[in-house]
C-alpha cells in the first residue's frame, strides 16, 4: 500500500495505528527478556586461593580424569569371539555335535548376552565401521574393527558359524526355535530382500551429519532390552513377539532382517569349507530338509547363504553322511562316481 | 573335470580372495585412524546442573538414573585449582539445613557420602573457620546424580564441580542411553580428555 | 537506638552505560552517586540523571571521593585519582606489594586500600607511604575471600569493619591492625545468620553507624546493631539471582544504593521512622 508524498491519508491512520502500538506493546515485553538473554553470566576462575595462602608446602592435587579404556577387556572380547567362532566352526563341521552347539550357544548368550548387555556386537558395528569409512572426523578402535571382521572371514572359510551360536541375538532365538514350521520358499526368498533393505537404511542413517545421525539398529535392537531387562515398552513386547513367533517360525530376526546377516550371506556363498549334501551318498530322504527350520536345504541341496550351521541335519541324518565338502574320500561302497555338486 | 583345478574351484578362489581383499582393505583403512579414541563426553557448559544462567531449576539426576551400567559411568569431579576451599561448602554441606552445636550444617548434600572434607595448608590451632579445606569426591562411590554439581554453581559456589563420565567404564555404545533423554543435549562423542 | 527503618524506594537505571560489570558504587559531593565498572566511571545526580561519564584506563572495582573533591578508583594494581570534572591527576602505585583494590577508605590522614590478591588491607598516609597491614597479623593467609573481593567501611571514630565471608564475620580492626573483635555467624536458616558458602560481601554504615550488609545467593540486603543483632531484612528479593558483590553507598539523607551487578540497577532504600516517611 503505498502512500503518495502529498496524499491526505495520515499514516497513523486506523488499523496503522492499532499495529504501531500493538508492535511497541510487543517491544517492551520481548525487549527485557531479550537484554535479560544477553546477560553473560561468566565465571570468575581467578578467585580460587593460590598455593601460598593455603601455606604449608599445599599442592593443588590433580583432578581425576578418567583413565583410558582397559585394553584387556576389550582384547579378551576380541578373543572370546575369536575362540567362539573357531569353535562352533570345529562343532559344526568337525565334530558334527548338535549338543555342543548348544551349550556353545547358551555360553554364548550368557556372555556376550546378558554379562555384556548385548554391546558391542558386530551387527551394531556396521553402522560405526560405515561411519568410519564416510566421515573424516570419526574413528572405530581398532577392537571394532576386530569385532566386525572376525564374523565375516570366519564366514568367508566356514560359513555362518557365527549364527550358529555365537551371536547373542540369534542365541536366543535358536533356543526357542522348538517347533519350527516350513515356510515356503517364494516367501522366504521375498522376505530375504527386507535385510537388504534394512541394511541400507542403516547405512544412510548412519552417514547422516551428527545431528540428524541414528544408529538405528541399534534403536530398534528388539532382543537388547530382553538381555537388559530394561527398555521401551513397545521394543520389548516386539522382542518377546518375535521369540513367541521364533517358536514356530525358526529365528525370524536372522533370517529375514538381520543387516549382518546380508554381508555374511554374501561371505558364507563363497565359503571355503561349508555345509553341503554329497549327492551320491545321500538317500533323497528329505528328512534333513525337514529338520532344517530355516530353509537351508532346498532340492536336497545346502543352501550356504541359509545356513546357520545349527547341526540339526546331522541329527536328523540317518546315515550322518553330511559331511563338509572338499575332504571326505568317497564311499568305495557307494558304486557310482562321486559328483561333488554344491548347489548355490 | 579335468586338471588338478576345476574351472569352479578356481571361480571359488577367485571370489573368496575378491571378498577377503574387500574385507582387509576395509580393515586397513580403519586402522589407519584407529589409534583415536572416541567417546561419550558431557559438555559441562550445556549440562543443566553445571550451566551458568540456569538458577532454581531441580537437579537433572538423568546421569544416575539412566546409565546401562548399574553404578552409572558418569561421576562428578571438583576441578581443584577452581575450588574456593571454604569452610562451609554448599555442595559438601546442605546449607539449608540445622546448624549443629559446632556451627556447622547438620546434613550433607551427597546422598553416597562420597565427598571427603580435608583441612589443607597450615592449619590455625584455635579456629577451624580459618582454614582451608579440600574436598574430594570418592570416584568408587559417586553415582553421578549431579546434586553436588548443582549447589556448586555460581553464583552459590565457584562452579569447580561438573559431571563427567569414565570412558573407561562407559560402554561406548551406540546410542547411549543417558544422551537420548538429556534434556540439554550435553552428550557427544569425540575425544575425551585423558591427560 | 534507634529506630530508622528502611523501605525500599525504587532504582536508577545505570545499565545505559554499562556493558559487562558494575562493580562499585560511592557517594561523591552534593549527594552525588558514583559507579564504576567496566572501564568507565558515571556520575549520577540524586534522581538518577546521568551528570559527567569518563573512561578510566583500567576496569574499575570500586570508587571513592575524598574531601577535596578527588575520586580515586581502585583497579588492578593501581589507584587512578580524577578530578570532578575526570581528568587523570595521578596513579597510585605500590608494585610488589599492592593487587586487585576492590574497597577504598579515606580519612583525613589515611589511605586505606582493600587487596583482593594478597587478601588484606593495606593503610598508607597520605603521602603514599606504606604504613601497615590490616588482616595479615590476626589472620594468616588474610581474609576469606571466595568471592573475590575485599569489602570494608570506616566508622566515624575510625574502626574498620571488614567483611569477612568465608568465615561468615563481619570483623572490627583498629587502624594500626589491632583486632577488636566479630559479629556473625553462619545460618542457612536462621535471618540473622550468614547464610552459604561466603556471606556476606559488602558493607556500608547506614547514618546511625550501623552496619547494612549484602549478600549473594540468595541476594539480600540486611541491618544489624553494634552488638550483631539482626535489626531489619530490608530486601530478599528484587535483584538478579547471580548478583554477587553488590556493593553499598550511603547518601547524607541516610538513603541506601544498593548496586545490582548484573542488571545494572541501583537500587534505593529510604530511611523511615517509626511514625512515618521523613
Amino acid at each position: 500500500m503505498r502512500v503518495l508524498a502529498d496524499s491526505r491519508v495520515p499514516l497513523c491512520a486506523g488499523r496503522w495505528r492499532l499495529g504501531f502500538l500493538v508492535f511497541l506493546f510487543l517491544v517492551f515485553c520481548v525487549a527485557p527478556q531479550v537484554v535479560a538473554q544477553q546477560i553473560d553470566y561468566s565465571r570468575q576462575a581467578e578467585v580460587a586461593p593460590d598455593e601460598e595462602t593455603i601455606g604449608e608446602g599445599y599442592v593443588t592435587p590433580e583432578v581425576q580424569h578418567p583413565r583410558s579404556r582397559s585394553a584387556r577387556r576389550q582384547l579378551f572380547d576380541v578373543a572370546l569371539l575369536a575362540l567362539a567362532l573357531a569353535l562352533a566352526a570345529w562343532l559344526a563341521l568337525k565334530k558334527r555335535s548338535r549338543v555342543g552347539l548348544v551349550w556353545l550357544t547358551v555360553g554364548c548368550l550368557a556372555y556376550f548376552g546378558f554379562f555384556r548387555e548385548g554391546c558391542i556386537c558386530p551387527i551394531g558395528s556396521i553402522q560405526n565401521v560405515t561411519l568410519a569409512l564416510f566421515d573424516q572426523a570419526y574413528a572405530v578402535p581398532y577392537f571394532v574393527i576386530a569385532i566386525f571382521i572376525l564374523p565375516l572371514i570366519a564366514a568367508l572359510f566356514w560359513g555362518r558359524v557365527f549364527c550358529s551360536g555365537v551371536c547373542a541375538l540369534g542365541a536366543i532365538q535358536e533356543l526357542f526355535c522348538l517347533k519350527p514350521l516350513r515356510v515356503p520358499p517364494r516367501i522366504d526368498r521375498a522376505l530375504g530382500w527386507l535385510k537388504w533393505i534394512y541394511l541400507a537404511v542403516a547405512i544412510y542413517y548412519a552417514v547422516l551429519p551428527a545431528v540428524d545421525r541414528d544408529f538405528v539398529i541399534c534403536r530398534y535392537d528388539p532382543f537388547v532390552g530382553l538381555f537388559r531387562f530394561t527398555g521401551q515398552a513397545w521394543l520389548l513386547i516386539l522382542g518377546a513377539a518375535f521369540l513367541v513367533a521364533g517358536v514356530f517360525i525358526g529365528r525370524p530376526y536372522c533370517r529375514w532382517l538381520c543387516p549382518y546377516g546380508a554381508l555374511l550371506s554374501v561371505c558364507s556363498r563363497y565359503a571355503w569349507r561349508s555345509f553341503s549334501i554329497t549327492p551320491d551318498r545321500e538317500l533323497d530322504c528329505g528328512l534333513c530338509a525337514d529338520a532344517c527350520p530355516y530353509g537351508a536345504i532346498e532340492e536336497r541341496r545346502a543352501v550356504r547363504t541359509s545356513c546357520f550351521a545349527c547341526g540339526r541335519c546331522y541329527r536328523s541324518c540317518p546315515v550322518h553322511r553330511v559331511e563338509d565338502s572338499g575332504g571326505a574320500a568317497p564311499n568305495p561302497n557307494a558304486g557310482l562316481p562321486s559328483v561333488d555338486r554344491v548347489a548355490r | 573335470m579335468s586338471g588338478k583345478y576345476s574351472r569352479r574351484e578356481i571361480l571359488g578362489h577367485a571370489a573368496r580372495g575378491t571378498v577377503l581383499l574387500g574385507l582387509g582393505g576395509t580393515a586397513a583403512v580403519l586402522a589407519t585412524k584407529a589409534h583415536k579414541t572416541y567417546a561419550w563426553v558431557i559438555d559441562a557448559e550445556k549440562c543443566v546442573n553445571s550451566k551458568l544462567g540456569v538458577l532454581g531449576v531441580d537437579v537433572c539426576e538423568l546421569c544416575a538414573s539412566e546409565c546401562v551400567i548399574t553404578m552409572s559411568a558418569v561421576r562428578a569431579v571438583n576441578e581443584f585449582s577452581q575450588c574456593g576451599r571454604c569452610y562451609i561448602c554448599p555442595a559438601y554441606y546442605k546449607i539449608t539445613s540445622a546448624v549443629g552445636p559446632d556451627g556447622l550444617p547438620s546434613e550433607k548434600v551427597c546422598p553416597t557420602d562420597a565427598i571427603q572434607r580435608k583441612a589443607i595448608g597450615w592449619i590455625d590451632p584455635d579456629d577451624p573457620a580459618n582454614n582451608f579445606y579440600d574436598y574430594t569426591i570418592d570416584e568408587r562411590l559417586c553415582n553421578g546424580c549431579g546434586r553436588c554439581v548443582m549447589e556448586c554453581k555460581e553464583p552459590a559456589g565457584l562452579s569447580s564441580i561438573r559431571l563427567e563420565v569414565r570412558h573407561n567404564v562407559c560402554l561406548d555404545c551406540n546410542r547411549c542411553s543417558i544422551a537420548q533423554v538429556c534434556p540439554e543435549e550435553a552428550y557427544d562423542r569425540r575425544e575425551p580428555v585423558t591427560t | 537506638m534507634s529506630s530508622v527503618e528502611y523501605r525500599r524506594s525504587g532504582s536508577m537505571r545505570a545499565n545505559a552505560r554499562f556493558t559487562e560489570e558494575l562493580r562499585g558504587i560511592a557517594i561523591g559531593s552534593d549527594d552525588r552517586i558514583l559507579a564504576v565498572g567496566d572501564s568507565r566511571v558515571v556520575v549520577l545526580d540524586p534522581s538518577g540523571e546521568r551528570v559527567r561519564e569518563w573512561s578510566s584506563s583500567l576496569p574499575g572495582y570500586c570508587v571513592a571521593q575524598d574531601l577535596d573533591g578527588r575520586v580515586w578508583v581502585g583497579e588492578f594494581e593501581q589507584v587512578e585519582i580524577f578530578d570532578e570534572k575526570g581528568t587523570l591527576l595521578e596513579t597510585f602505585k605500590d608494585p610488589e606489594r599492592l593487587g586487585l583494590v576492590t574497597a577504598i577508605g579515606l580519612t583525613r590522614e589515611n589511605i586505606f586500600l582493600a587487596d583482593a590478591g594478597a587478601r588484606w588491607i593495606h593503610r598508607y598516609d597520605r603521602q603514599g607511604e606504606f604504613l601497615n597491614h590490616i588482616g595479615a597479623q590476626h589472620r594468616k593467609g588474610g581474609f576469606h575471600i571466595p568471592n573475590g573481593a575485599v569489602d570494608f567501611v570506616i566508622a566515624g571514630d575510625g574502626i574498620l569493619h571488614v567483611a569477612n565471608p568465608g568465615m561468615h564475620r563481619v570483623e572490627r580492626y583498629k587502624p594500626d591492625g589491632e583486632y577488636l573483635g566479630y559479629f556473625g555467624r553462619f545460618d542457612g536458616q536462621d535471618p540473622e545468620g550468614f547464610p552459604g558458602c561466603c556471606n556476606p560481601t559488602n558493607l556500608a554504615l547506614d547514618r546511625e553507624g550501623r552496619v547494612v550488609v549484602t549478600e549473594k545467593a540468595s541476594p539480600r540486603v540486611k541491618l544489624y546493631g553494634e552488638d550483631g543483632k539482626l535489626l531489619q531484612v530490608l530486601a530478599d528479593e528484587g535483584f538478579d539471582l547471580h548478583a554477587k558483590n553488590m556493593d553499598l553507598a550511603v547518601d547524607s539523607s541516610g538513603r541506601i544504593y544498593v548496586a545490582d551487578n548484573v542488571t545494572f540497577e541501583i537500587h534505593i532504600f529510604a530511611p523511615v521512622t517509626a511514625e512515618g516517611q521523613r
